[in-house]
């Protein structure tokens, strides 16, 4: 069996690299029609945000509420469930958990980054909570309702930063800063921007791991995506199971929503979870990693890489930013399509060819 | 009296580009593949008129070319839908993240926020119908649109009677309920996909087009805003029938005028008002799901 299972490995693998492959091919194009070098702005691109000691740790700190986010994704596509709304609770749960950050001075700081933590995930649970119910129990599309409510609050939090909690003396649109007990300090490992939340985001990875692998409700959420009608017949509550999933997902969501405002961002702007959005990125990962936690770490990395080396792209060639982008919706299309059955080895299909061409 | 004219003006104003994608998304949903790339469509078709007209000077030029461009797309997402049988709904958000990945990147290399058209302006697009144009109320709010906004609502007819009065709709509704009597009937299933999937693209840029060069002459990214998700829930809400898909975007448009013209209104909170059509959608097709699901309790189904 096990041998088996290795043999499927290959597909899987090529499944993978193959649309990195043709998304950075095409983007090489598009860097060449504005006139620069493709293979000297990839490895600009890479290079320092991978291959430096220093550059790998900030890769591995924006990393960071990436992992979060990619899990996140990860377990409702596993139920057959699109949470999209994932930069929806993100935002949420980062705002609050900054207006927590604040407004509250405690003189514990692990307690006061703990409250702040709680904040974000509750936020995120509370507004996951919202598509949940509204399909266990109506049968109301959740991607569709969660796409349009990611909508409804950024216009809510717009207002909401811009209005009733504005930081008076700031120039643009901003919340006050976070005390600094609710900051997660630099570690000062060679400089970098590394804290305590990749390692948090990092052990939240390995105890979801656990739970959709190994316990109950993880085999049960399995079979459920598999076939709802099977897994209600056998006597699972799938409609509780659904609203525990989208949960525990918007919770995750908040989660890095909190963790981004406490180690990166201290304050919430307009431009809180960046150009494409933390929560977006969280499905590139998601399907990048293929839903397989040690694929979410890897992809979360290789994708954080690809964004942190977007700024140094800018700083050195004429290549705007964008492109990064550009890749990630490409790679997103590319993955979409299975290039290989993953049902047959590598091997075997070479044996099937070799036969053919035998009796050829 | 003038406050309702102006209202149901803006309805009919603001119900356009959500109506354009509802046809354009209906002949899909109904081929079952959802679409949920009208937006990036949508964004497509803004950028690529704006965008063409800015560089050429030709108005016609950037209307056919962002045409082209959307059924290029739509072809893209038929290839990667259809033929490679992907998952149509990562595809498609991938269509949407790449359009607004595409149009950042060229906007950047402009280096400005925006596309404006400065030898032409939205006024120039607007047509008086000649008689209807003297009745009081009526006039006014029907007289006064773009080109695209009437086409739309001759299109709501055109579509309805596609679906229902030609072979083509038919064998499309065929392909989308079972796929397996219709490819035992000899229908060659994935050419009435890709059809489907091309008048989606078709609809989509005309709606782009309307929103952005129509409307504003100007382009500025991601300004199609979540139209085209609304647009994917009157879908639902219709059950991908022509004529209440079509009372749902309406409704929709009316969402929206209302929180357009209430926001004038309310100072500071105006930014709340945004929220009003998205959270309009949302309880209509929470009420129309429940509705629907009793009836299918009821009758046993």
């Amino acid at each position: 069996m096990t041998k088996r299972k290795s043999n499927y490995i290959g597909p899987k693998i090529i499944n993978t690299l193959l649309p990195i492959g043709l998304a950075f091919f095409i983007g090489g194009i598009i860097i060449l029609c504005i006139g620069e070098n493709p293979l000297e702005a990839y490895q600009i691109m890479l290079g320092k945000s991978l291959f430096t000691v220093k550059g790998f740790l900030n890769t591995l700190h924006y990393a960071s509420p990436l992992l979060l986010t990619g899990l996140a994704i990860a377990i409702t596509f596993k139920a057959n469930i699109f949470n999209m709304g994932v930069e929806g609770q993100l935002l949420l749960g980062g705002f609050f958990a900054g207006i927590t950050g604040a407004s509250l001075n405690l003189s514990n700081s692990v307690a006061e980054k703990l409250i702040c933590m709680l904040v974000g995930m509750i936020c995120g649970v509370l507004f996951a909570l919202i598509p949940a119910i509204l399909r266990a129990y109506f049968h109301v599309d959740e991607m569709v309702v969660t796409l349009m409510l990611n909508y409804a609050m950024i216009k809510v939090l717009e207002y909401l930063s811009s209005g009733p909690f504005r930081e008076a003396g700031s120039g643009y649109v901003c919340t006050p800063v976070i005390h600094e007990s609710a900051m997660f300090q630099r570690l000062g490992i060679e400089n970098s921007r590394l804290t305590m939340f990749f390692f948090l985001a990092f052990a939240i990875l390995i105890v979801m791991t656990f739970v959709m692998t190994k316990t109950k409700l993880g085999m049960e959420i399995t079979a459920i995506g598999k076939n709802p009608d099977f897994a209600e017949a056998t006597g699972m509550r799938v409609r509780r199971k659904i609203i525990i999933l989208m949960c525990i997902s918007g919770g995750l969501a908040g989660i890095a929503g909190a963790g981004h405002m406490m180690s990166e961002k201290f304050k919430y702007t307009l431009g809180f979870s960046g150009t494409t959005g933390l929560g977006w990125d969280g499905m590139l990962i998601a399907l990048l990693g293929r839903h397989n936690p040690i694929g979410i770490l890897l992809a979360a990395i290789f994708y954080s890489a690809l964004k942190t080396g977007a700024d140094n792209i800018n700083m050195y060639t004429s290549v705007p930013k964008e492109i990064v982008e550009v890749l990630q919706g490409l790679i997103i299309l590319f993955l979409a399509v299975q290039f290989l059955d993953e049902h047959f080895g590598l091997k075997e299909r070479i044996m099937k060819l070799k036969n053919r061409e035998e009796v050829a | 009296m003038d406050f309702i004219g102006g209202i149901l003006y803006d309805c009919l104003y603001h119900a356009v580009p959500i109506l354009l994608c509802v046809l354009g998304g209906i002949f899909a949903y109904k081929a079952n593949v959802l679409n949920i790339a009208l937006e990036g469509m949508m964004l497509a078709g803004a950028f690529v008129s704006v965008l063409v007209s800015f560089q050429t000077g030709s108005i016609v030029l950037g209307y056919l070319s962002a045409i082209l461009i959307c059924m290029v797309i739509g072809l893209i997402f038929a290839f990667f839908g259809v033929t490679c049988k992907g998952n149509v709904i990562v595809i498609g958000l991938a269509i949407n993240m790449s359009i607004t990945a595409i149009a950042g990147f060229v906007l950047q290399l402009m280096n400005s926020a925006n596309i404006k058209l400065d030898f032409t302006n939205a006024a120039d697009f607007k047509i008086d119908l000649p008689f209807i144009k003297n009745i009081p109320l009526i006039g006014d709010i029907l007289s006064g649109h773009t080109v695209i906004t009437y086409i739309s609502f001759l299109a709501v007819i055109v579509i309805w009677f596609l679906m229902y009065r030609t072979k083509f709709g038919v064998y499309v509704r065929v392909v989308g309920e079972n796929e397996d009597s219709a490819k035992s009937l000899g229908l060659n299933t994935n050419k009435y996909r890709y059809l489907a999937i091309l008048l989606g693209a078709f609809f989509c840029s005309l709606a782009g087009i309307n929103l952005a060069l129509e409307r504003m002459t100007i382009f500025t990214n991601n300004m199609t805003a979540g139209r085209g998700f609304i647009a994917i829930a009157a879908i639902y809400c219709g059950r991908g029938d022509p004529l209440s898909c079509s009372i749902y975007a309406i409704v929709f448009g009316l969402a929206r005028a209302l929180s357009v013209n209430l926001s004038l209104y309310a100072g500071a909170a105006a930014a709340v008002f945004d929220v009003i059509p998205y959270v309009v959608m949302s309880v209509v097709l929470t009420v129309v799901s429940m509705v629907k699901y009793r009836n299918r309790k009821v009758r046993g189904i």
